[in-house]
């Protein structure tokens, strides 16, 4: 099985990361088209070709960490690494919408009226809906610690309960700012208080989705007896995704729809 | 095929009657219900969890042991084949680093600092 003399994974030849980067190009290419051409063909065929990707790259690499055992502490190390800097990424990435609410809202222009909330805008109660997403969030948190300690503690029921509740209330939050959404009095077409607006909670509220189905696949993954009690890393990346996705909304909570109100 | 193992395993944990509860902190599955590594681990890193419990580091994961490098007590170095490249740090903080290849035989000394160095050749783990 083994042989070579180091604990490394020299991974075998794959054709996702192709399929990935061609459907990159028609991703936004048929954006392009889209735009020019009123065809949404070549923008679909992209997504359906990225859906196709992701699932088989990440089949493959549960199939070659649990079920091959290539997942070795020094291989497990890289990948913490790597889902670390990733997440740095997306912290980038939050970082530029803030700046670009601070840049906005600190010096209202005059055709702002001078003033934040713009003239004529009304902005959401923080006090209401927002305040409920943000205890949703926050109770979220709480529920995947649990799951974690319960998966440590080989509490198997625990561990499937309150994977499953973590994943109920990020779909909760999800039904909630999409209601805010559509009965929003403003819009993303009003000003750089509606751009800044939907940009940012928008963003948001796809990492919302995006950590949502990483926990559900780890729910599937652990109904399945992939974790074990000391190694289930895709668990703890999902913890990790998902506690970011928490503190990025605290600080749009506070900046946007606290401070900004 | 594993996980259907481990199924049928479950579901007798599940269904035996214990006579005292007593809870087996060592056997997962019949505990709470989630494997430990030491159920379900499987290829290298299986090996690799057997080796460290041995007390062996077969895939070099350790820092290398630390010797005097003196002629009684030389650095040993593991080697698959008979020969390996040694880079000596002669003194802490060094940036220079004095590589040679280190044969399998009479122990060799570091040309910058004289340490002594000793291969030690073993089989490929497999």
């Amino acid at each position: 099985m083994a042989h070579q003399a180091h604990a490394y994974h020299m991974v075998d030849p794959s054709p996702w990361p192709l399929t990935g980067a061609i459907a990159a190009l028609l991703m936004t290419s048929g954006l392009a088209v889209w735009f020019h051409f009123h065809s949404t063909t070549l923008m679909t065929l992209g997504l359906i070709l990225l859906l196709l990707t992701m699932h088989q790259w990440w089949r493959d690499i549960i199939r070659e960490g649990t079920f091959q055992g290539h997942h070795t502490p020094p291989v497990q190390k890289g990948l913490r690494y790597g889902m670390i800097l990733f997440i740095t990424s997306e912290v980038f990435f939050f970082l530029g919408f803030f700046w670009a609410f601070y840049h906005s809202s600190l010096a209202p222009t005059p055709e702002l009226g001078g003033c934040w909330p713009p003239t004529g805008i009304t902005p959401l109660d923080p006090f209401e809906v927002p305040l409920l997403n943000t205890a949703v969030l926050l109770a979220s948190g709480v529920t995947v610690t649990w799951t974690h300690h319960s998966i440590m503690e080989g509490e198997r029921k625990q561990a499937i309960q309150s994977l499953t509740l973590t994943i109920l209330l990020g779909l909760y939050f999800t039904a909630l700012q999409a209601m805010e959404y559509y009965e929003a009095p403003f819009t993303i077409a009003d000003g750089v208080y509606g751009s800044t607006f939907f940009v940012a909670t928008g963003f948001h509220g796809l990492h919302v989705i995006i950590g949502s189905t990483f926990l559900a696949v780890c729910l599937l993954r652990q109904i399945q007896y992939h974790f074990t009690s000391e190694h289930h890393f895709g668990f703890e990346a999902a913890a990790w995704y998902w506690h970011f996705v928490d503190v990025v909304w605290l600080f749009l909570y506070v900046s946007i729809y606290w401070w900004g109100s | 095929m594993v996980a259907r193992l481990l199924l049928r395993s479950a579901v007798r944990a599940a269904v035996t009657r214990r006579a005292s509860p007593a809870v087996a902190l060592t056997r997962g599955m019949a505990a709470g219900g989630i494997p430990t590594d030491e159920e379900q681990a499987t290829g290298l890193e299986k090996k690799i969890m057997n080796a460290m419990k041995a007390g062996s580091d077969p895939f070099n994961m350790l820092k290398p042991k630390e010797y005097a490098g003196s002629k009684s007590d030389p650095h040993l170095v593991p080697s698959i084949t008979n020969k390996r490249i040694v880079g000596c740090v002669c003194e802490e903080d060094n940036t220079a680093v004095v590589w040679f290849w280190l044969h399998e035989g009479e122990a060799q000394r570091c040309p910058s600092c004289g340490s002594h160095y000793k291969l030690v050749p073993h089989e490929l783990p497999h």
